[in-house]
């Protein structure tokens, strides 16, 4: 009894984190309200905090979920439509709408791991409507910026990469949970194979990063992981070799400043917007970040360190650091290999995608494509970032219940004595 | 299991190294290249903010005002000759002249470095907000009896600079212009006004790069000081010939020095000589040297912007390395970075960052920024420095630099007479020091199409150094 009560104090922090942060969205969506004079900004300035306290207390109340990292996911998702409705009253509304539909699937993918009785069949299932999903763009696609990985369906465009990347975390969990190491490879090879005729690189690299750390995880055995970073590094260099594209991104990598107006533009605004915010920022709603171009989107970062400066943006960095050693901790508190196995790509994933994108923000890899979880501006990305907390939400859920399990068996156990 | 999660703490243990290296990176980055990203002329933000700011004022040395807001109106100096021999340093509000304090320190004059509490205080209070105060370490009275001196109408440089603290008294450029009548004929002159040549023009050091072929020579040539070297005038190597300055083939004059010492050979420039010794230093060592010296380096100076010098690296047969080492074939610096070798010579090795921010204090009399002196390299062992010393000192009692010289005074100095394929004359150049304990001065001199150095930028040094001490 005792014990239980120390667990749920134990939970108390993420809570008491509840205030600030819903104090800090009415303080942001009023003082915007106060610049435009708009009756829109004051509504949301009160529908935000509402929305955060429900997602954050009310979801917890569906299943035993984890409230550190849905409070955390629920503060990175509301800056996102902050920062866009700031720019684009439109776009925020809509993030907003993404928002929620994101913690639909959230929940839903909660429950399907926390429910589902077999992966057997399901993961074969998943293997081939994963292939066959991302050669659709191939076939029916629409190219933006240099990649053809988008498909649209009516009025609405759908990158299914950001799909299949679930279901490939998924599958690698469950066939490397049963040793199936060989056709994890070929399955995954097979991904790689069709995002690079995609040129969608940063997914690809995303793919492949994800793929080595689970080998890691599951074999141990350092010799395969090197042959797997050799032929990474094979693949980069013929990548280099093959595609224009990559050979302009690497050259702006190495320099920006060549060509200021032109190539190295987006690059170079966005460096310039981060040291205008300064330590500070030059405060929400001053700043002139939609220079950037893409600042709602690959930029967002530089967009909000240039409105609220660097020491928000360490924060921000801290949050994203704080899901993903949870999503660690989670999967070492896991009771089955899937599980661990799972909970281990759903971090790393996050942390390699949050990495690839600012890390090409602030020029220390050369940029590719990809979104900030949580925070960039788009549905797929969006729902897809929730739907892997929703991963390891089941996981924890699990390991909860396996938790009480031990627990009624000891107390049984001691009856019986 | 135990293996899966040992292999799992592993990956945490990477994942966390990335998120550490984005925040190193930023972080170094913010700290290296902030201030230039920031004074960008790609900055949109930075010149709309200017409107909502009175720009600080810019003071020299001695508290002479350089710039000022009158009336939301930027104005410079009274003294029209100060106005003009300051404005490469100060640059113009219309940012005619590139990375002047101006331009470079926008973030300064602008009031961008506010903290939060002084930020919030001024929009509390509704007054305009206001800029730093600058502080440089220029002299404007030296500056403007520099221009003084300098030859009319010609193009070239002067850069002063205390060797011990790195800080510059002066770095003018010529022709200059004044900052408050920007004429249409300034805009088309074809020595183009506006170029800063101090730190931006990249010269052919010439014979002055000898002082750098020399320390070279003592590293790499143990016994080099010991050896006698042989001038025969004229000597051919591959496809290029060495000669020495007053040589004139059509007129069939020759200048020939005979047998010579190192010391020797540094007091007349001898070619011959430096052309053997780099020949036999080989272009590898010379390179790490020149390298060592800040050639082929990015220079990330705190508070100014020198443009890089460069030891060729292409096109390496042996007649380029030859000339190289007497100071010709590619080699290109700036005046203030030949200044800064000069310097490093009577500082013992020691080269100084070029420094030209004494302090910045807020309007509320706040000190936001002040720097200490900072070494840049050492560049050479004080036992070679001694040895460079007394080179120098022999150039100007007894060689090519002897018009510098003043009784009593331990000036020292190094000349040049750099030849540029596209010119008739070559550029006159003079590194010098005072070898004196309260007067730490030294000095980088360029005269375009001067001549040769001994005759034209010798005799300024001379005026300069005595105006130094006279003021001591």
């Amino acid at each position: 009894m005792s014990k239980e009560k120390k667990s749920r104090r134990r939970k108390n922090p993420a809570l008491a984190l509840l205030g600030p942060v819903m104090l800090f969205y009415f303080l942001a969506f009023f003082l915007l309200g106060l610049k435009d004079a708009n009756w829109e900004s004051f509504l949301l300035s009160l529908a935000v905090p509402v929305m955060i306290l429900i997602g954050t207390a009310g979801i917890s109340r569906l299943f035993p979920a984890d409230q550190l990292l849905l409070s955390l996911t629920n503060f990175l998702c509301a800056l996102g439509v902050l920062i866009l409705y700031r720019f684009s009253p439109q776009r925020g509304l809509a993030q907003a709408v993404n928002y929620g539909v994101g913690v639909g699937g959230m929940i839903l993918c909660a429950y399907v791991v926390r429910y589902m009785p077999g992966w057997k069949w399901s993961t074969v299932l998943m293997m081939g409507g994963s292939l066959l999903l991302l050669l659709l763009p191939l076939v029916i696609g629409t190219e933006k910026n240099g990649a053809k990985s988008w498909i649209s369906v009516g009025s609405v465009s759908v990158q299914p990469s950001e799909i299949v990347k679930l279901a490939l975390m998924l599958c690698l969990a469950y066939l490397l949970s049963q040793r199936r190491v060989l056709l994890s490879i070929i399955f995954a090879g097979a991904c790689l194979m069709i995002l690079m005729l995609q040129k969608d690189l940063g997914t690809a690299l995303l793919y492949y990063g994800v793929t080595m750390v689970l080998l890691y995880a599951a074999i141990g055995s350092l010799p395969l992981i090197g042959v797997g970073l050799a032929g990474g590094c094979g693949a980069a260099i013929v990548g280099y070799q093959m595609f224009a594209h990559v050979k302009r991104r690497v050259a702006i990598w190495l320099n920006p400043w060549a060509d200021v107006r032109d190539a190295g533009y987006q690059i170079v605004q966005g460096l310039i917007a981060m040291v205008n915010g300064g330590v500070w920022g030059v405060g929400l709603g001053l700043g002139n970040a939609s220079v950037i171009p893409e600042y709602y989107n690959d930029f967002v970062f530089m967009t909000i360190l240039n409105e609220f400066g660097l020491i928000f943006g360490l924060i921000v960095l801290l949050m994203f650091l704080f899901i993903i050693l949870r999503g660690i901790m989670i999967a070492n508190r896991s009771r089955t290999v899937f599980h661990a196995l799972l909970a281990t790509a759903c971090s790393t994933l996050l942390a390699l995608q949050t990495f690839v994108i600012i890390g090409g923000n602030i020029k220390l890899i050369p940029l590719t494509g990809v979104t900030l979880p949580f925070i960039s501006y788009g549905g797929t990305s969006l729902v897809s970032s929730l739907c892997i907390i929703g991963f390891l939400q089941g996981v924890a859920s699990r390991n909860e219940a396996g938790v009480h399990a031990d627990r009624a068996l000891a107390e049984r156990g001691g009856e019986g004595l | 299991m135990k293996q899966l999660h040992r292999n799992i703490k592993r990956i945490a243990l990477c994942l966390c190294a990335l998120f550490l290296l984005l925040a190193g990176y930023g972080a170094y980055n913010i700290i290296v290249n902030g201030n230039r990203w920031f004074s960008s002329s790609s900055n949109t933000f930075a010149r709309t903010q200017k409107k909502n700011v009175i720009a600080g004022d810019i003071l020299d040395r001695g508290g002479v005002l350089l710039a000022t807001t009158v009336e939301g109106k930027r104005e410079y100096a009274a003294d029209a000759a100060v106005r003009r021999a300051v404005v490469h340093v100060v640059g113009d509000s219309q940012s005619n002249v590139n990375n002047g304090v101006e331009a470079f320190m926008a973030a300064h004059l602008y009031g961008f470095n506010m903290g939060f509490g002084e930020r919030l205080s001024y929009a509390l209070s509704g007054e305009t907000r206001k800029g730093d105060t600058l502080h440089l370490t220029i002299d404007s009275q030296l500056a403007a009896y520099i221009a003084g001196i300098f030859p009319a109408g010609r193009a070239g440089a002067v850069a002063v600079m205390n060797y011990r603290t790195g800080e510059v008294l002066s770095s003018q450029s010529f022709p200059n212009f004044d900052p408050m009548r920007v004429t249409a004929a300034v805009k088309s002159d074809p020595q183009k006004p506006f170029f800063n040549r101090s730190v931006q023009g990249l010269y052919t050091p010439g014979s002055t790069f000898k002082i750098v072929t020399a320390v070279s020579a003592l590293q790499n040539m143990p016994d080099v000081q010991s050896r006698a070297f042989q001038c025969t005038g004229l000597r051919e190597i591959g496809s290029r010939v060495i000669t020495d300055a007053g040589t004139d083939l059509e007129a069939g004059k020759i200048t020939r020095h005979g047998q010579l010492t190192l010391l020797r050979a540094f007091q007349v420039s001898c070619n011959n000589t430096f052309a053997g010794l780099a020949l036999e230093i080989g272009d590898a060592a010379l390179r790490k040297t020149a390298e060592g010296f800040g050639f082929n380096d990015n220079f990330l100076f705190r508070d100014l912007v020198v443009e890089n010098s460069s030891y060729p690296t292409e096109n390496r047969n042996e007649g380029e390395i030859a000339w190289t080492g007497a100071g010709q074939s590619a080699l290109t610096a700036s005046p203030l970075h030949m200044c800064m070798i000069a310097a490093s010579v009577a500082n013992d090795g020691v080269m100084m960052e070029p420094q030209i921010l004494l302090s910045a204090v807020s309007a509320r009399g706040e000190t936001r920024t002040e720097f200490a002196p900072r070494a840049y390299r050492t560049v050479m062992t004080e036992a070679q420095a001694a040895v460079l010393q007394e080179y120098m000192r022999a150039v100007v009692t007894g060689g090519t630099g002897t018009a510098a010289g003043i009784s009593g005074v331990r000036v020292c100095g190094k000349t040049g007479s750099a030849e540029v394929d596209t010119q008739e004359n070559t550029n006159a150049w003079f590194l010098g020091y005072l070898d004196e304990e309260d007067a730490p001065y030294a000095l980088a001199i360029v005269v375009e199409e001067g001549g040769g150095g001994g005759s034209v930028a010798a005799p300024m040094a001379k005026k300069i150094f005595q105006w130094l001490l006279e003021k001591e």
